[in-house]
C-alpha cells in the first residue's frame, strides 16, 4: 500500500508540452491516498488544450491481467498518442510501461512510502522488516523505528525531558519502551546481552 | 501466485532461551496477509505450540486472527480471547500485528517471528514489479523501468559499467537494468533526450516519515469516523444535482407493475378494458407485508399480462393506455390537517397510498411505522450516498415543506419525539435550507454528516447520528428509531395534503455516457427507454445501464421496463471489463466492510458451496452495499456470490 503525491506542475507541463497524451489514473488505493483533486484539475487543463487523447480512470493497474483487458477498450486513443501519462504508484507506471513497450510512458506522481504498509490497514505503528525482531525484549515497542537512531541496545542519553535529540516532537523510543516493561513488570528483561543487528541481505535472511 | 509471507518462525535456539522462566502461554498467529488465500491454518502456530509443550510450558490456547494489524477487529477480537491464567502471549505475525497486540494486550508480549523483507512490492497485486517508494519518481527518464530497484546499485545515472554479457556483476542472475533501460529508450527513440538529462542527484530527504505518519493518523481517523470502513467512491453528482426538477412528459402507455415493494405482490382489481383515473387503486394488497398500487394516467387498461421488470425479471402488470387528460380519481381528496387525525388514521393513510421505502428496497411505510417496540426518533436519510444520484437533493430543496410536513406526520404516527434530518456535507444547498425551514420546530432538527458511502444505510446512519448499534439481525426499532427515506417523507405529505397516492416520483436520469442528463418528476409505469430517449440517449457503444446508482444499482439488460417506487436513477456509464482473478488476501474488503464483515470468506466459501461455513461467518448481516466488491484488488463479484449465500442459507432453516 502506498501513498502518492503529485509531481510539480512544471515537471509535468515539460512531460506532455507539445505531445499528444492518453492519462490514466489508478484509483484502488484511493482509500489510503491518491491526489484525486489535484488531479482532475489538471486534466481539465490539459484536455482545454485539446492535446489529451482520452483519459482513463481505472483501480488496480497492478493487477497485469485487468490492467490489459480495460487498455484494449482504449487501444485507438493511446495510438493517436505521442505519450501516455500516469497517475499511479510506481508499480502502475512500470505495469503500464512493461504492457506498452513501444510507448513513452510517464510518471505524473511520485510515491511516498507508508509505514506499515505490508499490513491491510495504514497504521500508527511501523515495522522496518529488519529480519529479527526485537520486539520481545522491549515490550512490544519497535527500537528499529519508534528510535530516531535504530539503537537496539538502550537509549543515547541525548532525550531532554522525554523527547528525542533528533525530532524534538517525537518521544524518546526508549523511554516508552522502559515505561512499557514497567508496567508489565518485566525490566529484568534490560538485562539481556547486547543485541547485534544483522544486516545481511533480505536474501540471505530469507533462505536461511 | 508469489507466496509474500511477511514472517518466520524464529529459530529454535532463540525460541528456547526466549521461553526460558515463562509459562502459561498464550499464541496468537496472524493468518498472512497477500497470499493465496487458503483457510487451512497456518503451520507456524502449531510448530510453536508443539515447541512450548515439549519444553514443559503450559499453553492456555491459541487463535489464528486475520489481518491482526486492523487494530479495529483485533481489538474486537482480542476482548474475549485470551484465557484466565494467560502470564505470557506469544505473537506469530510480521512486526505489525505483533505491535498491535502488544499495544492492546496488557500483557507481556514476545515476538515469535522476525518479519521477512520484501523490499518494494507495495502492488495490490501480487505483481513482479517493484517499488521502493523514493518520492522522486525517476520512470520518466527511464522509459518506465525502475533504477532504484532493478538496479543492484541503484544507480540513477547509467550503468556501472561492471554488467558482463548484459548481466549485472552484483548477481548473475539478473539483467543489468540499465542495459534493459537503455533498450527500451532505443525503442521508443528516446536516447538523445535521455543523454541530454542533466545528472540526476538523490535526494534522501523526500522520504519524510513525518508527513507521511501525520498523513496516515489523519485519514485513519477520516476513515473509522462515524462508522467502520465505507469507501469514497467518485461522486460526480455535478452532472446532475443543479438541474432543477422537470416534469417528465406523460407517456402514451404506462406498465405498472404489481410488485414494486418487499413482500407478496399485489392482486389486480382492474380487467383489460376498464377505464381508469389518476389516483385510482388498480392493485389490492396481499397481506401484511404488501403494498397497494395505483394508476399514474387516466385511460383505459389494454393488458394485464407479464412484463419486463428491473430487479424480478418479469412481473405480472397493468398496461394502461392514457387518454392524455390526467382526469383525478374521486378517491383522491386532502385527508386534512396533522392535528385532525390519529396515529392510527395516519398509517391507514399511507397505507391507502401504497407508500413505500422508495430508496429502493420498498418496505411497506405503514409497517415501518408500526415498530414492535416503542421509538424515540425518526431518522430522515437525506445522504444520498449513492455516487451519480441528486434525487432526493432535489426533493430536499424543491419539496422542504412537503418533507418537514412528512416528518411530522411520521413523528405523530410513531410517537417518536424527535425527528432527525441527515445530510450529507456534499449537500450545502441542502443543509442550508433545511436548517433554515426548521428553526421554528422544537422536536425536529438537521444533523451534518461527513461524507462517505454506505452511510445512508440505516444501521449506518443510525451508528453515526446516534451512536447506538442495531443488533445483529436486528431492526432499526430495537434500538428506538425508525429510518424513513426523503422521497418517501414527500409522498407521505402528498398522500396527506392532496390525497394523492404514490404515482410518480423523482428519477435521476445521468452518468457519464448519457447525453443530457436530468432530475425529473417521472409517472410509475413509464418506461425507462422512454427517459433514455429523452436524455438524448448515450454516447459511444458498450454502456452499461442501472436501475439506481452506481454502487447497489441493478443492471439492466433491457431497458423497457417501466420506472416503479423505488426507482431513484437511471444510469448509463462505462462498461467495466474485467475478469474474476484469484484472491490475494490484500484484506481491503475486511478494511472496508462496514458490517465489520470478512467478505473474503464469502467468495472462497460460495465457490466451495460451503453454505454452513457462510452462515458462521454471518452471512445473513450483509446489506449488499457492494464496498467489499468496489474495493476488490482481484475483480471478485463478491455481491452475487454473497447472494448466493444468503439463498442457500436460507434454505437451510
Amino acid at each position: 500500500m502506498l501513498i502518492t503525491e503529485l509531481k510539480p506542475r512544471e515537471t509535468i507541463a515539460s512531460l506532455v508540452d507539445g505531445k499528444k497524451v492518453f492519462i490514466i489514473n489508478c484509483i484502488g488505493c484511493k482509500e489510503v491516498h491518491f491526489p484525486e483533486k489535484e488531479i482532475s484539475e489538471l486534466e481539465a487543463e490539459l484536455s482545454a488544450s485539446g492535446n489529451v487523447t482520452g483519459i482513463m480512470t481505472t483501480d488496480y493497474i497492478c493487477n497485469p491481467d485487468n490492467m490489459k483487458l480495460r487498455l484494449e477498450k482504449h487501444a485507438g486513443e493511446i495510438e493517436a498518442a505521442d505519450a501516455v501519462l500516469v497517475f499511479s504508484c510506481g508499480v502502475g507506471v512500470q505495469t503500464i510501461a512493461s504492457y506498452l513497450e513501444e510507448k513513452a510512458v510517464y510518471a505524473g506522481c511520485d510515491t511516498c512510502r507508508l509505514p506499515g504498509f505490508q499490513g491491510v490497514t495504514p497504521l500508527e505503528y511501523k515495522c522496518d522488516q529488519c529480519g529479527e525482531c526485537y520486539l520481545n525484549l522491549t515490550g512490544g515497542i519497535c527500537p528499529i523505528t519508534a528510535c530516531s537512531k535504530s539503537l537496539v541496545n538502550g537509549q543515547c542519553g541525548g532525550a531532554k525531558d522525554g523527547m528525542c535529540e533528533v525530532d524534538s516532537s517525537m518521544e524518546c523510543g526508549w523511554e516508552r519502551i522502559y515505561r512499557r516493561l514497567e508496567a508489565i513488570g518485566r525490566l529484568d528483561v534490560l538485562k539481556c546481552p547486547t543485541q547485534v543487528r544483522n544486516f545481511a541481505t533480505d536474501d540471505e535472511v530469507s533462505a536461511e | 501466485m508469489e507466496n509474500y509471507t511477511k514472517y518466520k518462525l524464529k529459530k529454535n535456539d532463540e525460541l528456547l532461551s526466549l521461553l526460558d522462566g515463562k509459562d502459561n502461554l498464550f499464541i496468537i498467529a496472524c493468518n498472512k496477509c497477500f497470499k493465496k488465500f487458503e483457510t487451512i491454518d497456518e503451520p507456524e502456530c502449531g510448530e510453536f505450540e508443539k515447541l512450548a509443550a515439549e519444553n514443559g510450558k503450559t499453553v492456555t490456547g491459541s487463535a489464528r486472527v486475520d489481518f491482526l494489524c486492523n487494530k479495529t477487529q483485533t481489538e474486537k477480537k482480542l476482548q474475549d480471547m485470551i484465557p484466565e491464567g494467560t502470564e505470557n502471549i506469544f505473537v506469530i505475525s510480521c512486526g505489525l500485528g505483533i505491535q498491535t497486540v502488544a499495544d492492546l494486550a496488557g500483557k507481556p508480549v514476545y515476538a515469535a517471528s522476525n518479519s521477512l523483507n520484501y523490499t518494494g512490492y507495495h502492488g495490490m497485486a501480487l505483481t513482479e514489479r517493484k517499488c521502493d517508494a523514493c518520492a522522486q519518481c525517476y520512470l520518466n527518464i527511464t522509459g518506465g523501468i525502475c533504477p532504484i530497484v532493478d538496479c543492484s546499485k541503484s544507480l540513477v545515472n547509467g550503468q556501472c559499467g561492471g554488467a558482463k554479457d548484459g548481466k549485472c556483476e552484483v548477481d548473475s542472475s539478473k539483467d543489468c537494468a540499465w542495459e534493459k533501460i537503455y533498450q527500451r529508450l532505443a525503442k521508443q527513440g528516446r536516447l538523445e533526450e535521455f543523454l541530454n538529462q542533466p545528472v540526476q542527484l538523490r535526494d534522501y530527504s523526500k522520504v519524510d516519515y513525518k508527513y507521511v505518519s501525520n498523513y496516515v493518523k489523519s485519514i485513519r481517523e477520516n476513515r473509522l469516523d462515524g462508522y467502520y470502513g465505507g469507501v469514497h467512491p467518485a461522486e460526480r453528482k455535478e452532472f446532475t444535482e443543479h438541474l432543477a426538477l422537470k416534469r417528465f412528459p406523460d407517456p402514451e402507455v404506462v406498465v405498472i407493475p404489481l410488485s414494486m415493494h418487499a413482500g407478496a405482490p399485489a392482486n389486480p382489481i382492474v380487467q383489460v378494458g376498464d377505464t381508469v383515473q389518476v389516483g385510482q387503486k388498480i392493485g389490492e394488497a396481499a397481506g401484511f407485508i404488501s403494498s397497494s398500487v395505483h394508476s399514474s394516467v387516466s385511460g383505459t387498461v389494454i393488458a394485464v399480462e407479464n412484463r419486463g421488470h428491473a430487479t424480478r425479471g418479469e412481473c405480472l402488470s397493468v398496461v394502461i393506455r392514457s387518454d392524455g387528460k390526467n382526469t383525478l380519481h374521486e378517491s383522491v381528496k386532502p385527508h386534512g390537517d396533522l392535528d385532525s387525525l390519529t396515529p392510527d388514521e395516519i398509517v391507514e393513510i399511507i397505507k391507502e397510498a401504497g407508500i413505500v421505502g422508495m430508496g429502493g428496497a420498498g418496505f411497506p411505510t405503514s409497517v415501518k411505522l408500526k415498530p414492535a417496540k416503542p421509538v424515540d426518533t425518526i431518522l430522515l436519510n437525506g445522504c444520498e450516498c449513492e455516487p451519480l444520484l441528486t434525487a432526493d437533493h432535489r426533493v430536499l430543496l424543491e419539496y422542504a415543506d412537503d418533507v418537514i410536513f412528512g416528518l411530522q406526520a411520521m413523528l405523530k404516527a410513531t410517537g417518536a419525539e424527535k425527528g432527525i434530518i441527515v445530510i450529507e456535507d456534499n449537500k450545502p444547498d441542502a443543509i442550508e435550507l433545511m436548517k433554515e425551514k426548521t428553526a421554528g420546530y422544537d422536536n425536529i432538527e438537521v444533523s451534518v454528516a461527513k461524507t462517505k458511502y454506505p452511510q445512508g444505510a440505516e444501521k449506518m446512519l443510525i451508528k453515526r447520528t446516534l451512536k447506538r448499534q442495531v443488533p445483529q439481525g436486528g431492526l432499526p426499532a430495537d434500538v428506538g428509531c425508525v429510518v424513513g427515506n426523503i422521497s418517501t417523507t414527500k409522498a407521505i405529505a402528498d398522500a396527506i395534503l392532496r390525497g394523492m397516492p404514490l404515482v410518480e416520483r423523482v428519477v435521476t436520469v445521468t452518468g457519464e455516457r448519457l447525453k443530457n442528463p436530468g432530475n425529473f418528476i417521472v409517472k410509475i409505469g413509464t418506461s425507462t427507454k422512454e427517459l433514455v430517449d429523452y436524455c438524448g440517449g448515450v454516447t459511444g457503444d458498450d454502456v452499461t445501464f442501472k436501475a439506481g446508482g452506481p454502487m447497489m444499482g441493478f443492471d439492466l439488460s433491457d431497458l423497457d421496463v417501466p420506472i416503479m417506487k423505488g426507482s431513484n436513477g437511471i444510469i448509463a456509464i462505462d462498461t467495466d471489463h474485467t475478469v474474476e482473478q484469484p484472491c490475494i488476501k490484500c484484506g481491503r474488503c475486511m478494511d472496508v466492510c462496514p458490517m465489520e464483515l470478512s467478505p473474503l470468506y464469502f467468495a472462497k466459501f460460495a465457490d466451495e458451496q460451503n453454505w454452513q461455513g457462510m452462515k458462521e461467518k454471518n452471512v445473513m448481516d450483509c446489506i449488499e452495499c457492494r464496498c467489499c466488491e468496489y474495493i476488490c484488488s482481484s475483480k471478485i463479484p463478491l455481491v452475487s456470490k454473497i447472494k448466493a449465500g444468503k439463498t442457500a442459507v436460507r434454505g437451510m432453516k
